[in-house]
C-alpha cells in the first residue's frame, strides 16, 4: 500500500462515479461505468489483492459492460436525468 | 489530528463513494441509471472490505520459497502478508454482483418491452389499457 | 424528490462517518480481522494444501462449500435470466 498512489486513484475512482451518473446519455454512462472498473482493479492491485483484482477485470469490467451495452442495444439510450 | 486523518481517510472516501451509489438508486428516475447506482454501491463496499485486510509492510498473499527448497518447513512471519480471508470473501461477492446486474438488466428488457419506456414517472403514469 | 433523496444520503453518510471513529487504523497488522482465523491459513496452508497462493487454498479448499453456493447462485440467475427473458406464446384463438 502506498498512500499517495491510493489517494490518487480513490480520487478518479470518486470522478469516474460522479461523471456515470450525471451524463445523460446512458450508452456513455455504461462505458464510464466501464472505466469506473478498470480503477477498481487498479486500486485493489495497488492494496496488493491480485486474485480480486484480475476476477475484477474479467468479471466485472468485462462481462458487466458487455451486459449493460447489450441490454442498452435492446432498449434505448436516451434518458432524460 | 494528521495522523488521524491518513489513518481514515480512505474509510470516508468509500463513504462518500457508497452514498454517490445510494443517491443514484434512490434519486435517478432512469431504470438503467439505478442499475448503474447499485453496481457503484456493491463495489464501494467490496473496497471496503479488501481494505481492511490491507497491514503495511505487508506483501502479496503468495509464499515465497514454498516450492523448489527440499523439504524443510520454512518458518512463515504472518505479519509480512496481508490478510487473504477478505479477498476470498469478495471474490465470492463480485460474481454475485455481476449475476445480480444480469438479472436486474433482464427485468428491465422486460419493462421496455411491455411500456416502451425506461424513464420510472412514465411508467407510474401508463394507463392500463 | 431528487432533494430529498439527497439530504437521505447525506444523513446516512454522516451516520457512517461518526462510526468510523471505533475503526482500527488503516493497515494495522493487530486490527481485529487478521488476528482470528487467518493466521492459521498463512502457516498451515503448505502443509495442509500444498499450494503457496493462500487465497487459491482456501477458496477451493478450506472453504469449499462456500464456492459451491456461489455456483448456484449463479446457475439460479443464468435460469431466472431465461425464464424473465423468454418470449411468451400469445394464446392461440379458436
Amino acid at each position: 500500500m502506498i498512500l499517495q498512489l491510493d489517494f490518487i486513484f480513490i480520487l478518479f475512482v470518486i470522478i469516474c462515479a460522479i461523471a456515470a451518473l450525471a451524463v445523460k446519455d446512458i450508452l456513455s454512462a455504461v462505458i464510464i461505468l466501464g472505466a469506473y472498473s478498470y480503477f477498481m482493479c487498479l486500486l485493489w492491485t495497488e492494496m496488493g489483492a491480485v486474485d480480486v483484482a484480475f476476477t475484477e477485470a474479467s468479471v466485472s469490467a468485462g462481462i458487466g459492460t458487455v451486459l449493460m451495452i447489450a441490454a442498452v442495444s435492446k432498449t434505448t439510450r436516451r434518458s432524460k436525468d | 489530528m494528521l495522523e488521524l486523518i491518513a489513518g481514515k481517510y480512505n474509510y470516508w472516501m468509500y463513504i462518500v463513494l457508497m452514498m454517490i451509489g445510494l443517491y443514484g438508486m434512490m434519486g435517478k428516475r432512469n431504470l438503467i441509471k439505478k442499475v448503474v447506482g447499485m453496481s457503484i454501491f456493491q463495489s464501494a463496499i467490496i473496497l471496503f472490505y479488501v481494505s481492511i485486510a490491507c497491514k503495511k509492510g505487508g506483501t502479496i498473499p503468495i509464499l515465497e520459497h514454498a516450492h523448489g527448497h527440499g523439504h524443510e518447513e520454512h518458518i512463515v512471519h504472518v505479519a509480512s502478508y496481508i490478510n487473504p480471508l477478505p479477498h476470498v470473501l469478495m471474490l465470492t461477492a463480485i460474481v454475485v454482483a455481476v449475476s445480480t446486474l444480469g438479472v436486474a438488466l433482464a427485468v428491465a428488457i422486460t419493462v421496455y418491452r411491455r411500456y416502451n419506456t425506461l424513464e420510472e414517472d412514465e411508467i407510474l403514469g401508463f394507463k392500463n389499457e | 424528490m431528487k432533494f430529498l433523496s439527497f439530504i437521505v444520503a447525506v444523513i446516512t453518510g454522516g451516520f457512517l462517518i461518526y462510526g468510523t471513529q471505533d475503526m482500527p487504523e488503516w493497515g494495522d497488522p493487530n486490527s481485529p480481522a487478521s488476528l482470528h482465523v487467518s493466521p492459521y491459513y498463512l502457516e498451515n496452508t503448505m502443509h495442509d494444501t500444498a499450494t503457496p497462493n493462500v487465497v487459491t487454498s482456501v477458496l477451493a479448499d478450506y472453504r469449499g462449500y462456500d464456492t459451491l453456493g456461489e455456483t448456484t447462485v449463479i446457475f439460479t440467475a443464468g435460469i431466472s435470466c431465461a425464464l424473465i427473458l423468454r418470449k411468451r406464446r400469445r394464446k392461440k384463438r379458436k
